[in-house]
């Protein structure tokens, strides 16, 4: 299990952040993410796997509409 | 339409091409105001010359950016209402500004004083096909 | 067909003051009488109190109309006005979003102050002109068209002659009217509204530029709260301004240099961000229909359902290929962000000028959804037309779409029937019917249609009275608030939002503050505190806009690339560099310092002074702060039973056993604890902001404001209760 934005939610092995995004439809493009206190470059989405356990924050970036 | 040519080879970097555009075009000799820029880059010359691409005129709310019969791109200082967003949407950050000297922005015209005072032909005013 | 000459009614000359630093210190006061034909005109100065309590725009615009009525003038009264002012910002031409005003007025919906937003060249053209401000009072005795001429420094006041009010027709002829043989047509901007303004409550004003490209006037709405119903009953069919020469330092600020460096950094970013963020370079406001569908807030059929299958036919691709590519399509000049979208040579199939190819200004994200999904409506051109009638008629795309989805719930639950509504079927998704319907309400066709343009709170009422339907059940399902039709989120799985929406000055806007992403998604406001704090801090922030003269987008429709890595947090949803810029610029147009604080103070001084104001007008306090059930979670079983686990399991959140209740008990024992869960937020939040449990400013809240003038305090002491009191 991992969290994200403090919510438990499933893991599995090889998870990656892309993946990650998907699954919980997170497709607008100003967010940030951040793996245990640290941040993932953009680039890195697609390869970057999250650990088991780990405390995912999705931040969108945005207060406005 | 007529370019400024670079010979980057040929550059000594003495600087007088930005001394000359500047002199000729605000009577004054600064680096800031000179519309060819070269500038060192570990050791090599590293010219900013606008390329008359004409990229600028597609975003100019005030069609001030005007393609000359010579192809050359001309701001309309008429028309030209200091907005700068060709300065930011230039692709090559070609066009210049400097609020204490005007408020519209300026760019190379081809004029060619530059390569007049050129001493290696490193600048040269050449005809292409536009 | 030219239009006839018009007769000179009157004219007046000035001696116009040069903008320094901002500002011209005087403001435009036209008198159009009392139907009598007595004009009167006058130049009146801006104080230093004015400038330092209410900084320029929308405050401006709220203290001089608070000086212009008395406390029980009605928006149809000859002491009503319309206040168009910009702000120091204003007319700016190298930071983006520079252009626009604020019209402030009392509204004939929600019979309180109302202040709407608009880009376009209005604004700087009449500051350029020499004001900033102008104040239209009074009712002209025939249709006029006022023309603010600022090249020779003249108002003049003309018998209309124009043959159509719509906004369209208005505006192409009197750009063509008072320009120089056609040559300098985007030297004029245009205010006008469209027919929809003689019978609804919703007509909203539509301010122009001449887009010199594609040879048209462009519209930008000031839409709601109906201004434009305002301007009709002052019998003005056109506000027109011409100024033709200007510079690009016509405000005389302090520091060019600055404000110039500051400007091209966001040129730049805007140059190589947009594509990766929200592309409103190649679709504008439009790009967000799919996400919000994703992310369950885009309203489809009355707000009831969060997404539909059909989103793919109106997603930003779809949006996209409409829209002509590659145009400087910014609102006012330097404005690189440039979202005002238009779909060129759109036949049109419906209404008055069916056949004929027109230029379509948008659609935003808004019109997208609410004469869209909102309406069970999934097709774009559909959509398109909808969106050129309402803007030529003058009708307010987001009242209009939001009270049209209620008025097909009404249909669907058997409320009203087809003899009501004098034959339209109106079922979500019925295009045909309902956009007879729009033709309908904005010519004031019949009783139905007229009812249907008063907005849902008085339309409901009618329904109630003359169809029988049922009150308490229109009062859950319609979503207003104030008599403002909600903009368009669902805000149900927000509570942040519940008070974005309904905890604010005039009505369910989302220009206060948006929380949804903050607060449902990233669940960064845990506690009521939390979402009370952010209940302060983004309207005050949003409210700085409008005192400015400035659009909200470029704030953080663009980011820095980094702004999620370099900033954590709330903190990265303040677009910290962006905020910067704003104080930065402040300074180098006024000469005046400005904190982070003082930002925010100049804001809260307004906020409070327009509360107030509000009670003034009878309202502004917390039984008018109401929220209706759909806003705050499924009213009906069909759309408990769209999305089943996620609801029991928000049931459960509050300790409620679950098992063996019907979907019916299930909705009644959610609505019981969200709306507990209301009344807290409005409480948190009334305290945060220094007001009482009745949602008044105290005393003490005034008096540190500096906005306690006598008649404020003689007011306040009227109503502040001792046992409204929060304990200390």
């Amino acid at each position: 299990m991992i969290t994200v934005n403090g919510v438990e939610t499933q893991w599995n092995d090889g998870l990656t952040v892309a993946q990650l995004l998907a699954r919980e439809k997170f497709t607008f493009k100003m967010i940030a993410v951040w793996i245990d206190d640290s941040v993932v470059d953009k680039e890195y989405y697609a390869t970057k796997t999250i650990p088991d356990g780990a405390n995912v924050q999705v931040i969108h970036n945005i207060s406005g509409g | 339409m007529k370019i400024m040519q670079i010979n980057a080879e040929k550059c000594v970097q003495c600087g007088a091409c930005m001394s000359a555009c500047s002199s000729a075009w605000f009577k004054e000799d600064s680096v800031d105001l000179s519309r060819v820029k070269v500038e060192t880059v570990t050791g090599l010359p590293h010219f900013n010359i606008c390329s008359q691409c004409g990229a600028c005129m597609a975003v100019c709310p005030t069609q001030a950016l005007e393609r000359d019969a010579n192809g050359v791109v001309q701001i309309r200082k008429d028309k030209c209402v200091a907005c700068l967003m060709c300065v930011g949407f230039c692709p090559s950050a070609s066009i210049f500004f400097n609020a204490e000297k005007q408020t519209e922005p300026f760019k190379c015209i081809a004029c060619g004083i530059c390569a007049k005072k050129c001493p290696t032909g490193a600048l040269t005013l050449v005809e292409v096909k536009g | 067909m030219e239009m006839k000459p018009m007769k000179l009614l009157t004219e007046w000359t000035y001696e116009p003051t040069k903008i320094h630093r901002g500002y011209s210190k005087e403001t435009l006061y036209i008198g159009l009488g009392n139907k009598d034909g007595k004009y009167s005109f006058e130049k009146r100065p801006v104080s230093e109190d004015m400038i330092e309590k209410f900084t320029g725009g929308r405050g401006f615009g709220l203290r001089l109309l608070w000086n212009a009525v008395k406390d029980g003038t009605k928006w149809n009264d000859p002491e009503n006005e319309i206040v168009i002012a910009g702000g120091p910002f204003c007319g700016i031409t190298q930071y983006p979003g520079a252009g626009k005003c604020y019209t402030v007025f009392l509204s004939p919906a929600t019979k309180q102050t109302y202040n709407s937003n608009a880009g376009g060249y209005f604004a700087p053209f009449l500051k350029f002109s020499g004001f900033d401000a102008l104040e239209l009072q009074g009712k002209a005795d025939r249709p006029v068209v006022v023309f603010i001429d600022g090249d020779n420094f003249k108002v003049q006041i003309f018998e209309s002659t124009l043959e159509d009010i719509n906004a369209y027709y208005v505006s192409e002829e009197l750009h063509e009217y008072f320009s120089n043989n056609g040559a300098d047509k985007h030297t004029i901007s245009v205010v006008s509204s469209g027919i929809a303004a003689r019978t609804t409550y919703c007509a909203g004003l539509n301010f122009s530029f001449y887009d010199t490209r594609r040879k048209a006037a462009r519209l930008k709405q000031a839409g709601r709260g109906g201004g434009g119903t305002v301007l009709f009953d002052k019998n003005v069919i056109a506000l027109v301004v011409k100024r033709t020469h200007f510079t690009g330092n016509e405000n005389d600020v302090a520091d060019l240099d600055t404000i110039q460096k500051i400007g091209v950094s966001l040129h730049k970013r805007i140059h190589d961000n947009d594509d990766k963020q929200c592309k409103m370079r190649s679709v504008g406001t439009a790009h967000l229909t799919e996400i919000m569908n994703d992310y369950e807030l885009l309203p489809v059929d009355n707000y009831k359902f969060g997404h539909h299958k059909d989103i793919d036919n109106i997603s930003s691709h779809a949006y996209q290929k409409l829209f002509t590519q590659g145009m400087a399509d910014g609102c006012w000049y330097g404005c690189s962000l440039a979202c005002a979208k238009a779909v060129d040579h759109f036949p049109l199939q419906t209404g008055p000028w069916k056949g004929k190819e027109v230029v379509v200004d948008g659609p935003e994200y808004e019109t997208a959804a609410s004469l869209g999904s909102t309406l069970g409506i999934f097709d774009p051109l559909w959509t398109v037309e909808a969106n050129f009638y309402a803007d030529h008629y003058g009708l307010d795309t987001i009242t209009i779409g939001t009270g049209g989805a209620f008025v097909c719930e009404c249909y669907e639950l058997g409320l009203i029937n087809k003899e009501d509504t004098h034959g339209l079927e109106l079922n979500f998704g019925n295009k045909k019917d309902i956009m007879e319907l729009i033709h309908r309400v904005a010519s004031g066709a019949d009783d139905f249609a007229i009812a249907c343009g008063k907005g849902i709170a008085e339309a409901r009422e009618y329904f109630a009275e003359h169809y029988g339907a049922d009150l308490a059940t229109m009062k859950k399902i319609g979503m207003e608030g104030q008599g403002l039709e909600v903009s368009e989120y669902r805000c149900q799985e927000s509570i942040a939002q519940w008070g974005g929406y309904f905890l604010t000055l005039k009505g369910p806007q989302h220009d206060e503050a948006w929380l949804i992403f903050m607060d449902m998604v990233n669940k960064q406001l845990p506690t009521y505190k939390d979402k009370a704090e952010a209940l302060f801090f983004f309207p005050c922030l949003r409210l700085w806009f409008s005192l400015q003269g400035l659009c909200k987008l470029p704030w953080n429709d663009i980011e820095p690339a980094d702004n999620g890595l370099k900033y954590k947090g709330i903190e990265a949803a303040k677009v910290p560099e962006h905020f910067k810029n704003y104080i930065d610029i402040y300074t180098a147009i006024t000469g005046r310092p400005l904190t982070p604080d003082g930002l925010i103070l100049q804001s809260e001084k307004v906020y409070n002074f327009e509360r107030i104001f509000n009670l003034r007008m009878g309202r502004g306090t917390s039984a008018y702060h109401e929220i209706p059930d759909r806003a705050l979670g499924p009213v009906w079983e069909d759309e408990w039973n769209s999305r089943p686990e996620y609801f029991d399991e928000k049931l459960k959140e509050f300790g409620v056993d679950i098992s063996g209740l019907s979907v019916k008990e299930k909705i009644a024992a959610l609505q019981q604890n969200r709306r507990k869960q209301w009344e807290d937020l409005k409480m948190a939040v009334y305290k945060r902001r220094g007001w009482n449990k009745n949602g008044i400013p105290t005393m003490e809240t005034v008096k540190r404001l500096g906005i306690d003038y006598p008649d404020v305090v003689e007011l306040l002491k009227k109503h502040l209760k001792p046992e409204d009191e929060f304990e200390a």
